[in-house]
């Protein structure tokens, strides 16, 4: 038979790890992580042809602000604006839905004025042969920026970081 | 014996404080001591193949630092992604691929656990006091499609030992 002060001491450690864990989950640091797992989700939906591969280029666009940057590293140049994402996006959906995005790690700095945020993580991309099925992984670590606008986060700035250089 | 008794012990007290102590250093011991891994890709071939289970000493260099030879664990923006590498040259050395050939301040490196080599070439680069070169023994491989090169000294979380 279980004790009085048993069932109460359970009931208090309950309700602090649900206190805990509805504060966590209401962050902003709970909400970029959510974000981002939405901008990877979206990215992996496997569309591939006409209206609806414009719709998805246009849904990933609303992940990102209107002056965004995107650098990717040494070979490759920056692209800038929110439209060229779009377009990018259009152009590479058939191709993408061969590989899996998954970024882990994440880690956001939010600024004391909750305007920005810096994130840190690692793109996971899982990529399937097309002729043989076989699956490769690939790793890169990207420096994000995130501006809080209209009570969403969205992404200013990506850079590609040289974890090997 | 009933069943009761066979799973909880003869004292279900202390079979639960056993349960957790167990629970609890196994959590301790894989998270922050012996992290297991799973190597992906073929640039540490032959000695590592791909889809096989290591383990990474996260204690390794805690009182002394990475020794050339080394298989360690390098992290990218955290823990769960890790890249594989072999310390090839230390901090303050200059490095240089010649013909494939590993030179550590202008002298031929012995790596007898590279089995194929391709002529690769890269310049001389010098070493910060907190870096070091690392490469995967894979050297049969393009250098394009092989990550090497300096990684910065607290990105090395640990020595791959089994």
């Amino acid at each position: 038979m279980t004790s009085r002060p048993a069932v109460a001491a359970i009931a208090v450690i309950a309700a602090v790890a649900a206190a805990v864990w509805w504060y966590t989950s209401r962050s902003d640091e709970a909400e970029i992580r959510r974000r981002l797992d939405r901008l990877a989700a979206e990215i992996n939906t496997g569309v591939t042809e006409g209206l609806a591969t414009t719709v998805r280029a246009a849904t990933i666009g609303t992940y990102f602000t209107d002056d965004v940057t995107i650098d990717l590293g040494p070979g490759t140049a920056p692209l800038h604006g929110r439209e060229t994402v779009v377009g990018m996006a259009a152009r590479l959906q058939p191709r993408t839905s061969v590989f899996r995005l998954k970024f882990v790690d994440i880690t956001p700095k939010v600024s004391s004025d909750r305007a920005s945020a810096t994130v840190s993580l690692t793109a996971e991309i899982t990529n399937t042969s097309v002729s043989t099925g076989e699956q490769s992984l690939d790793a890169r670590e990207f420096a994000l920026v995130m501006a809080h606008a209209g009570g969403v986060w969205l992404i200013s700035h990506v850079a590609a970081v040289e974890t090997i250089k | 014996m009933n069943f009761r008794r066979l799973v909880f012990g003869a004292n279900p007290r202390r079979t639960s404080v056993r349960i957790l102590v167990l629970a609890t250093a196994a959590f301790v011991t894989l998270r922050w001591i012996l992290m297991p891994v799973r190597a992906e890709g073929i640039s540490m071939l032959p000695t590592f193949e791909s889809g096989r289970l290591h383990f990474v000493n996260r204690i390794a260099y805690t009182f002394a630092p990475p020794a050339r030879g080394d298989i360690v664990a390098i992290r990218l923006a955290g823990p769960h992604v890790l890249y594989i590498k072999r310390v090839v040259a230390l901090p303050g050395e200059r490095v240089r691929i010649v013909e494939g050939q590993v030179q550590i301040n202008g002298i031929g490196l012995d790596e007898p656990y590279v089995h194929n080599r391709r002529p690769w070439d890269t310049e001389e680069v010098q070493l910060s006091p907190r870096q070091y070169f690392v490469a995967g023994d894979n050297r049969g491989m393009s250098a394009a499609d092989h990550d090497f090169g300096k990684v910065d000294a607290e990105r090395i979380i640990g020595k791959v030992v089994f």
